[in-house]
């Protein structure tokens, strides 16, 4: 029999006290187990059960909430809300729920890469090239992170004048996600954008990583207007958030080589271009001098042949001249006669060498 | 109009040589103004290599809060 002491409620109170005790007591919880019976109603709410080899437990939980895929049999691990329902049914109300274990990890990065490359989001065409020189990038990272400082020493080693906007934000955790996505949000709405957006997180395990599978800002990623790089984890980390990037960075600091050149290599090849063009007008110079050159032995062998000529002319004129010569023809034995060439005339008869004045005693044809 | 010089970023430095020394693997040189071609890229490589070494990066945390 019932106490004076025992506590009577209407069934609402009762559920409704029962509630604040579970509130009371626990709060929110994480309970680690494997999935059964997921599906999901009206395109809206998700049911499963929780369960382990003794034990299973009902969960209930709005379909946006649901961040990665989830299928039965997987192990994981949910933060939720214990509650009665109205109806009197035990049940875990979710906020979030996570792969746990590497098993069930791979294979809800399998399930969600296959419905993401199906929608063509990793596709070679849609991948933007980043500006060669960059003048403003946009980082998202948690400022605290190494993998952050290593980036930003890097950077700053290898390139200077940039401006770096940097969003501070939570890169493991449940949490993360969600913020990476408003930082992602905030510098697409920015009236002068970024040219590039980066991501970027130091090594860690598979479990600190998962917020680079989340498929709601994997599709961020992919919807940004600024074209995107992502650097996250060590090189043999692939996160969907790398795939879906217009660029890779296999880390921290392969992104900051990838984002700018180096200032060293740029100066050795601005000197390789000075270099060049010196080397192209001294080469233009030695061709002109080389032209003026074979343009004077050209016509320094033209005036010698003329000189040539002239010379040959004028032996053979001389020669021409020499045959002429009267006296060339007296020297052979021949005179010039002058004077009236008639009977009793007066002739001048010219030899070599003298001249004979004679009477002219007859003149007869031949 | 055209910006000075020091207005001028890296970058645009950068396709300024780069169109610099075009003109002197083109068709158009001209030997006449080499000399002064000559005198401007390598003015301006200084310039990029002073820019280059002296420049800092500008890194600003933003205060807007993303956890909320």
């Amino acid at each position: 029999m019932a106490s004076d002491q025992t506590p009577k409620f209407s069934v609402s109170d009762f559920i409704a006290v029962v509630n604040q005790s579970l509130e009371y007591s626990f709060g929110t919880v994480e309970i680690e187990g494997e999935v059964a019976s997921f599906k999901v109603n009206q395109g809206k709410w998700v049911f499963f059960d929780i369960k382990d080899a003794t034990g299973s437990v009902n969960c209930f939980m709005s379909l946006f909430q649901l961040r990665v895929p989830v299928e039965d049999g997987m192990k994981v691990v949910v933060r939720a809300v214990p509650k009665i329902t109205a109806w009197g049914k035990f049940s875990l109300t979710i906020q979030s729920i996570r792969p746990s274990g590497e098993g069930s990890l791979k294979k809800s990065f399998e399930l969600l890469k296959a419905k993401l490359d199906k929608e063509g989001l990793f596709s070679l065409e849609r991948k933007r090239s980043l500006p060669e020189i960059p003048e403003h990038i946009a980082i998202i990272s948690s400022t605290s992170a190494a993998g952050y400082a290593d980036f930003i020493k890097i950077l700053n080693d290898r390139w200077g004048g940039l401006k770096v906007d940097v969003a501070h934000v939570q890169v493991q955790g449940d949490s993360a996600p969600e913020q990476m996505i408003r930082a992602i949000s905030y510098f697409n709405s920015q009236e002068i954008l970024p040219e590039v957006l980066m991501i970027i997180r130091g090594g860690g395990s598979a479990d600190d990583l998962a917020a680079f599978n989340d498929e709601p800002l994997v599709r961020a990623i992919a919807a940004s207007r600024i074209p995107t790089l992502v650097g996250v984890g060590h090189e043999v980390d692939v996160s969907l958030a790398d795939m879906v990037a217009d660029v890779r960075a296999a880390t921290p600091s392969n992104a900051a080589q990838i984002v700018v050149p180096d200032r060293g290599e740029l100066i050795k090849m601005l000197g390789h271009l000075v270099r060049r063009v010196l080397v192209r007008t001294e080469g233009a110079v030695d061709d002109n001098l080389r032209e003026v050159a074979t343009k004077l032995r050209q016509g320094l062998t033209m005036f010698d042949t003329r000189v040539d000529l002239l010379q040959s002319q004028l032996v053979t004129s001389r020669q021409v001249m020499g045959a002429y010569n009267p006296r060339a023809v007296l020297s052979r034995g021949y005179a010039i006669v002058r004077g009236e060439v008639s009977k009793g005339g007066v002739i001048r008869i010219e030899q070599q060498e003298r001249i004979i004045t004679a009477e002219v005693k007859d003149v007869e044809a031949i | 109009m055209s910006k000075q010089s020091e207005q001028k970023t890296v970058s645009e430095k950068m396709d300024e040589l780069s169109a610099l020394v075009a003109w002197f693997e083109g068709d158009e040189f001209e030997l006449e103004q080499a000399l002064e071609t000559y005198g401007k890229a390598e003015k301006l490589a200084a310039e990029i290599e002073h820019d280059l070494t002296n420049l800092k990066n500008e890194i600003t945390v933003l205060k807007e809060k993303f956890d909320a």
